[in-house]
């Protein structure tokens, strides 16, 4: 793994502007950066990536149902005892799951460690499936790249074949993302963009907009039944929200399955530490009021230990602590109020002054392809840089 | 190989969706009032709508509320949706045909400045429960009349006929907003 500089294509703002990727600037900072890109060699993806992230996930599954068999882990999860059952049936009924992104720290040396998996609303695939690919053909058409490389990213594809694989052709399928956020948009519209070519019907609603038939169903907002709805809202969030009590009795299936909001939850790394303790590619986690689980662990965590809330966005409510010192602590405290875990720290690597973070995606069960983003801090927040990745010839 | 061998482009906020959501659309100037003298109240200080856009627009907002504004099968289905005492029969139903029908009342309407020239373009508002007005297909909401300012060219487009199609019923204005209310950041995703 290297961070090397590339020349940027000198229309790619232009091009930016013309696909509507509106959000290539955001908050005044760049967000897409291509002045250089991420290299690795295909031993790299296939041994350190690839095949662990495929691995993790079936080790999440195992620990889904670990949990949905084990009374107390669910009360760890924070979620509300009325809506077990309907996360049981969907993971009993084998409701599938279509897409996450495991957040893992690497350094191009050790094995990459799980630092969390966004199971159930992971977002920037716009970027990585679409755009980072574009960025690719085009370095290579231009001669930037050599012939022989190559990038991971067999997303699209992936959606395409795992919609045609779950849905019979002609399903109507509805797209809803909160109304206002472009980027939470852009991530739903390529998400339909591979339900489409897989030959599925797309539609879709914001999601403050969708009611309630008489008969019980969620509707869109021109009125049409939601038979099936894919949600870029959090599970734990619709549990709260005052439709929570539709949700089992609606008639509608949902991407991602309620399964998954015990795997986009923190409380998941603890169980998974416990059940495959010493994994090469899973930090040492405990619950936060664990506190002979932390002692016996304490020659774990010599490099220091992050606290995370179960439930968290970007960053939120993150506390990184080594040798008795705060080395950071987000600004954003919005999470605090959840139950806490904690976690060993491993630091990410710095690379030309940055901090990158691997976003390795996951469709069906299979990893295939991944994203970069890097940070000036310890924490990677919502002012993280996308960046281009490219395998070595 | 290890990427995708063809990725379909799509441009953001306009391709997959029939009506998208971000989609970018012409904005042109234009102005709310709750009857035609206040209209012509604010032409007579200048602008540019003149008092006789003023008159064809307000003409206009009538007969469109008459066509297009919704209908239910009560009064009290009607004032749910628009609020208490803002609701009337429909004097276009006549008197033959089985049960009454319901709409709200004219509370305004909207005239904008036509892109390239031309007629002003009108459309009327109605009161929502809750306070506000919206257009009658509910795609477009202001806070408040008396008022001026940019404005997607789509407001003006006018919504399905209504006149003469059955009323809706308690089942067909299903209840909404149930879902958005416990994220903690605009963004939610992760």
């Amino acid at each position: 793994m290297d961070r090397i500089s590339v020349p940027e294509r000198p229309e790619w703002r232009a091009k930016a502007a013309e696909l509507g990727f509106t959000f290539a600037d955001m908050h005044g900072e760049p967000y897409w950066d291509e002045s250089s890109a991420y290299s690795f060699s295909l031993e790299e993806i296939e041994g350190r990536i690839e095949d662990p992230c495929t691995e993790l996930h079936a080790m999440c599954r195992e620990a889904v149902a670990r949990v949905l068999a084990d009374e107390a882990l669910m009360e760890r999860m924070g979620l509300p005892r009325l809506r077990w059952d309907f996360i049981r049936d969907s993971f009993e009924a084998g409701e599938p799951e279509v897409y996450g992104r495991f957040d893992l720290a690497y350094d191009g040396k050790g094995p990459a460690k799980l630092l969390e998996y966004n199971a159930d609303t992971p977002t920037s695939l716009y970027e990585s499936a679409s755009f980072q690919w574009l960025w690719y053909e085009d370095q290579l058409a231009a001669r930037v790249l050599p012939e022989g490389s190559d990038q991971f990213n067999r997303l699209h594809e992936a959606l395409v074949e795992r919609f045609a694989e779950i849905f019979p052709a002609d399903t109507d399928l509805h797209f809803a993302a909160m109304a206002g956020a472009p980027e939470d948009y852009a991530t739903v519209e390529t998400m339909a963009w591979a339900a489409r070519e897989a030959g599925m019907g797309a539609h879709y609603t914001d999601l403050e907009k969708i009611g309630i038939s008489e008969e019980g169903q969620f509707t869109d907002a021109e009125d049409r039944v939601i038979g099936t709805l894919f949600k870029l809202y959090p599970w734990e969030d619709l549990f709260a929200d005052e439709f929570s009590a539709h949700l089992a009795s609606a008639q509608c299936r949902f991407i991602e399955p309620p399964w998954k909001a015990l795997l986009s939850n923190k409380a998941i790394l603890p169980v998974l530490w416990q059940m495959f303790p010493g994994h090469p590619n899973l930090l040492p986690a405990f619950f936060a009021d664990d506190t002979k689980g932390l002692a016996d662990a304490a020659h774990l965590m010599l490099a220091g230990h992050v606290t995370k809330p179960i439930f968290s966005r970007e960053g939120a409510s993150v506390t990184i602590t080594a040798q008795g010192r705060v080395l950071e602590r987000a600004a954003n405290r919005a999470y605090d109020r959840h139950p806490m875990i904690v976690q060993a720290y491993a630091p990410l690597p710095v690379m030309g002054g940055f901090r990158p973070v691997i976003g390795a995606w996951v469709v069906g069960e299979t990893c295939v392809g991944l994203g970069v983003r890097e940070d000036r801090q310890l924490i990677t927040q919502d002012l993280s840089r996308f960046k281009p990745h490219f395998i070595e010839g | 190989m290890k990427r995708s061998r063809a990725v379909s482009l799509g441009i953001l906020g306009a391709a997959a969706f029939g009506l998208a959501a971000c989609q970018q659309e012409e904005q042109t100037d234009a102005a709310a009032f709750p009857d035609k003298e206040s209209c012509m109240a604010a032409a007579a200080q200048g602008g540019w709508f003149t008092r006789e856009d003023c008159e064809t627009t307000f003409a206009e907002a009538l007969a469109v509320h008459a066509e297009t504004a919704p209908r239910y099968e009560s009064q009290e289905l009607c004032e749910q949706e628009h609020g208490a005492g803002n609701c009337g029969g429909d004097a276009a139903a006549g008197s033959g045909g089985g049960g009454s029908i319901f709409m709200p009342l004219l509370a305004g309407y909207l005239i904008g400045q036509a892109l390239g020239g031309g007629r002003a373009m009108a459309q009327p508002v109605v009161p929502k429960a809750g306070g506000g007005y919206a257009t009658p297909t509910g795609g477009t909401q202001l806070s408040r009349l008396n008022s001026t300012g940019k404005m997607g060219t789509t407001a003006f487009a006018k919504g399905p006929t209504t006149a003469g199609q059955p009323p809706m019923t308690r089942a067909a204005v299903a209840s909404r907003g149930g879902f958005g209310g416990s994220a903690a950041t605009r963004s939610v995703g992760s």
